[in-house]
């Protein structure tokens, strides 16, 4: 799991003094683990549209979750790794590929040709990095002190920013995020603040700490200067990263609906931020939430006639046909092809976890829009235009009608959908007895309730003298110690 | 020794010819130490005294015999004479001095349940009560003594009278007494916590869950046991009720949020899986919580809560369905086969909990619509009679605000608040 690598990380992290919040509220926690058999995705491709830990961490969360791609993976990993300052990371992957070499050695016929490349851990090059960082990071707080001792404001925040780019590069989060958030005092314009803050994102993004990048993102949008030049160039680049950020905040966070609103708003022109995810992503994650939580006027308006949004679902001409046939009533072929991409989603790390509650959502979205026009639908044709078994579609319109979503009645003996009517007579008789009830009810309440207050009978705290007059229950005012006791 | 009686039968005499109650009350709490000390020769006293010219003297005398150390010679008339004064004492005497009243009450129902024969006091407690009410919805001390009576003897008919009175007034004790000694919060919860009881006895559910919550939401600052009792009955009644557990109404004090709920925990856990509709999570939390539940002698609710969820999940069917077989409904609900599914279902039909009807030949149940109720006469009728009752509480309402409207100390303080704001309102606008 991709998790014991961040714990580690966390392990480290919350050690010195802490700043900031440590992410407690990252709730991936009771992620299951799921192998995945067959994922049509082209890993080198897909590393390659990533940079920095994003990278790692969406390779590492493949080698947890695809046996397939697990050595390629690995391999991928380990070389990009040694790249950077992350030591750690570094052992953590050999002690993987150790794992998965010492169990597929055995039957694996492929295995022969492959161990020839398979990289072998390099002590010398951990110590010449550890000692290689350690350099570094002596040069660069030696730096900012000078800086500090000068007190240039300007400098001093390069100099944070340098340190944090340094502590990213090692993999040590938390001292990072101390650093981009202390440049916060030395920032001089808006420009700075704005830059501070997506730094501020992006780690936190890594750390999985959602609430405080959706603070960073509204903080940042809210500087005056991003806000008075929204039409340059690079403010554009950053306004789509805020939103992109937002966005995976929103969706880890299972608010789908804002989530997609947050990804709509993403330019594609201007979608350049390897560090945390591709333009793929934010077609895939943005059309899925729409599908799951638009109804049909929004998906239009929105999802399909939107000019910017349209761009980005061309790099994903699959969820472009999900979409369209959604939209044009063709569930049977939109859950089909649902099915085929749902093995390359369930190896992104962001969207993994909310796959399966997604794809409920867009079902329940497709059933309740094929009932909507019918007073009595078949149930067999509705089993085949979603494709399933009769009995499984009953459970599942069971479900909507308990939870009121489709007004209907199931017809279980000739396998039948009716629209149920509701009688608005009767249920306005009901519900205006039933008010009235509720009204006497209150009403007894309050006199009585009126009397008691005008004679101050309330539970007393000092024990009265207990007479043992019930023979059931033990005496009034009991004090809480007794409870305690008795607990 | 026998001085001090005859001195104490003398002035019971002279106050009472009198008519100088106030200061008989006087003499009377003082002189409790002689009659306790003089125990042999009460009932010579007694036969000085006149049930209905000297009920206080009287009153006082027996309430010093019920408190003696049993003695076993005196045991036995005692009852007798109890009864003889509640049957025969002079009400406005009486209402005098109702804590000494009521504690003659709580003595003998003390003794009734000491002798196992609860059923003899329950009529001479209901008198009491009338003796000592100024109106029948007057909420009297005695009235918890009857209801446990009443719930000893599992005879629920003379309680209910009682209980189907609302209560509007609480009599107040004591007021003689220099700082005027309250109405005891205890008899008040034990009241509420009897009464639910006695209508969960009698399957008035409705009304045993206002009882209950009654018991709740008393203004508390510390945890009392009945009010925790109150709440683990009021969270299994809630449930066979409404299905769910109600939300307590804000006003509850402080401590049933904070003390009263994680002591009932078993009880949550209950309602948590009720709320599941999975049958099997529920007898989990049945098997779990056992012992508690039955060392709270709450085992036979639970039971029923879970025969409830069946019914509900039955009903929930008939929201979806239209026709079902017997087995599906049995695999849906959880029941372990068509047998009893169709057992329950008969059950319902005859309650009329469901519109339903069974078809033995293919096994399939089919659910109707609630056949049209609202029409005809009765339901005129019953429309009327609620409004009514409404009017009726509203009337209720207005003249208890009338009340604190014209009230003196609500008028000063109302106006002088409004003498201090104007002149801070004038300097403002300065």
């Amino acid at each position: 799991m991709p998790l014991s690598v961040q714990n580690v990380m966390f392990q480290n992290a919350v050690e010195p003094m802490q700043v900031d919040a440590p992410p407690e509220d990252n709730d991936n926690n009771e992620e299951e683990t799921y192998i995945v058999e067959n994922p049509s995705l082209d890993l080198e491709v897909y590393a390659n549209s990533y940079i920095g830990l994003a990278k790692l961490y969406r390779l590492i969360f493949i080698i947890d979750h695809c046996p397939s791609l697990r050595l390629e993976a690995l391999k991928m990993a380990i070389s990009y790794v040694m790249i950077t300052y992350n030591v750690n990371l570094y052992q953590v992957l050999h002690q993987k590929l150790a794992e998965v070499t010492s169990n597929s050695s055995i039957p694996d016929v492929a295995a022969q040709s492959t161990s020839q490349d398979v990289p072998t851990i390099d002590s010398m090059w951990i110590e010449t990095r550890s000692k290689k960082a350690a350099l570094k990071l002596e040069k660069l707080d030696n730096d900012l002190k000078n800086y500090k001792s000068n007190s240039i404001k300007e400098s001093i925040r390069r100099g944070h920013d340098d340190l944090g780019d340094h502590y990213l590069d090692c993999g040590d989060l938390s001292n990072a995020l101390k650093c981009y958030s202390r440049s916060r005092d030395y920032c001089t314009s808006g420009k700075h603040v704005v830059n501070m803050c997506v730094n501020v994102i992006k780690v936190s993004v890594y750390l999985q700490n959602w609430s405080h990048v959706l603070s960073y993102v509204s903080k940042a949008e809210n500087t005056p200067d991003f806000v008075e030049s929204q039409t340059k160039d690079t403010n554009l680049l950053t306004s789509t990263k805020l939103k992109c950020a937002a966005g995976l905040a929103e969706l880890a966070t299972k608010k789908y609906k804002s989530a997609a609103k947050h990804f709509l708003q993403a330019n594609l022109d201007h979608c350049d931020f390897p560090e945390l995810m591709s333009a793929n992503n934010v077609a895939m994650y943005g059309g899925l939430c729409a599908l799951a939580t638009f109804d049909r006027h929004e998906l239009q308006k929105n999802v399909i006639f939107s000019s910017s949004f349209k761009l980005f679902l061309e790099l994903e001409p699959q969820l472009r046909d999900i979409i369209f046939k959604f939209y044009e009533s063709k569930y049977a072929s939109c859950l089909k092809l649902l099915d085929e991409i749902k093995d390359n989603l369930l190896l992104d790390m962001y969207i993994a976890p909310h796959v399966n509650t997604l794809y409920t959502q867009i079902r329940n979205r497709a059933l309740i829009q094929y009932f909507s026009p019918y007073l009595s639908a078949d149930m067999h044709k509705m089993a085949t235009a979603f494709n399933r078994t009769v009995s499984a579609l009953e459970d599942e319109l069971m479900q909507l009608i308990l939870e009121g979503q489709i007004q209907a009645r199931i017809d279980s003996h000739n396998k039948i959908l009716f629209a149920k009517d509701v009688d608005q007579r009767s249920t306005t008789f009901e519900k205006s007895l039933q008010m009235g009830k509720e009204y006497q009810r209150r009403t007894r309440m309050l006199i009585l309730r009126a009397a008691v207050l005008k004679n101050k009978i309330h539970v007393k705290s000092p024990q009265r003298e207990t007479t043992g007059q019930t023979s059931e229950i033990t005496v009034a005012p009991g004090t809480s110690t007794v409870l305690a006791a008795r607990n | 020794m026998a001085s001090a009686l005859e001195q104490y039968v003398n002035t019971v005499r002279n106050l009472s010819s009198q008519g100088n109650y106030r200061e008989l009350c006087d003499y009377l709490g003082k002189s409790n130490e002689v009659l306790l000390k003089n125990a042999p020769h009460l009932d010579n006293v007694l036969e000085t005294l006149d049930l209905q010219q000297h009920s206080l003297g009287v009153l006082s005398v027996l309430c010093a015999k019920f408190n003696l150390p049993n003695s076993a010679n005196t045991a036995d008339n005692k009852f007798v004479q109890a009864q003889d004064f509640i049957n025969g004492c002079n009400g406005e005497q009486i209402r005098l001095v109702p804590d000494l009243f009521s504690e003659l009450c709580h003595s003998l129902t003390a003794y009734l349940i000491e002798q196992k024969q609860p059923m003899k006091g329950i009529l001479l407690l209901k008198k009491a009560i009338s003796k000592l009410q100024l109106y029948d919805s007057q909420l009297t001390l005695i009235h918890a003594d009857l209801c446990q009576l009443c719930l000893l003897a599992k005879c629920f008919k003379p309680a209910l009278q009682v209980l189907n009175v609302d209560i509007t007034g609480i009599c107040q004790e004591g007021s003689h007494g220099p700082n005027g000694a309250q109405f005891d919060a205890k008899y008040y919860l034990l009241y509420f916590y009897y009464g639910g009881m006695i209508y969960l006895a009698v399957r008035n559910l409705d009304r045993s869950l206002y009882f209950l919550e009654v018991a709740i939401t008393t203004p508390a600052h510390a945890v009392s046991h009945i009010m925790l009792e109150a709440y683990k009955k009021y969270i299994l009644v809630s449930l066979l009720l409404h299905g769910k557990v109600q939300m307590i109404p804000k006003y509850t004090s402080q401590v049933v949020n904070r003390f009263i709920k994680p002591l009932s925990q078993p009880y949550h856990d209950l309602a948590n899986a009720f709320a599941s509709n999975n049958s099997v999570e529920l007898n989990a939390v049945l098997n779990k919580h056992t012992e508690a539940f039955s060392r709270d002698h709450n085992l036979g609710l639970v039971k029923q809560v879970m025969t409830v969820m069946f019914k509900k999940n039955i009903q929930r069917l008939t929201k979806t369905f239209l026709t079902l077989s017997l087995s599906d409904v049995a695999s849906r609900v959880g029941l372990p086969g068509p047998a009893d599914a169709e057992r329950y279902i008969l059950h319902m039909i005859e309650d009329e909990q469901i519109y339903a009807t069974i078809n033995q030949k293919d096994g399939m149940v089919v659910f109707r619509d609630e056949p049209e109720k609202y029409g005809g006469p009765e339901v005129l009728k019953n429309l009327e009679t609620q409004l009514a009752l409404c009017m009726e509480l509203d009337r209720q309402i207005l003249a208890m605000d009338e009340e604190i409207q014209v009230n003196p100390q609500y008028v000063k303080k109302a106006s002088g608040m409004q003498d201090e704001e104007t002149p801070s309102k004038s300097t403002y606008a300065m």
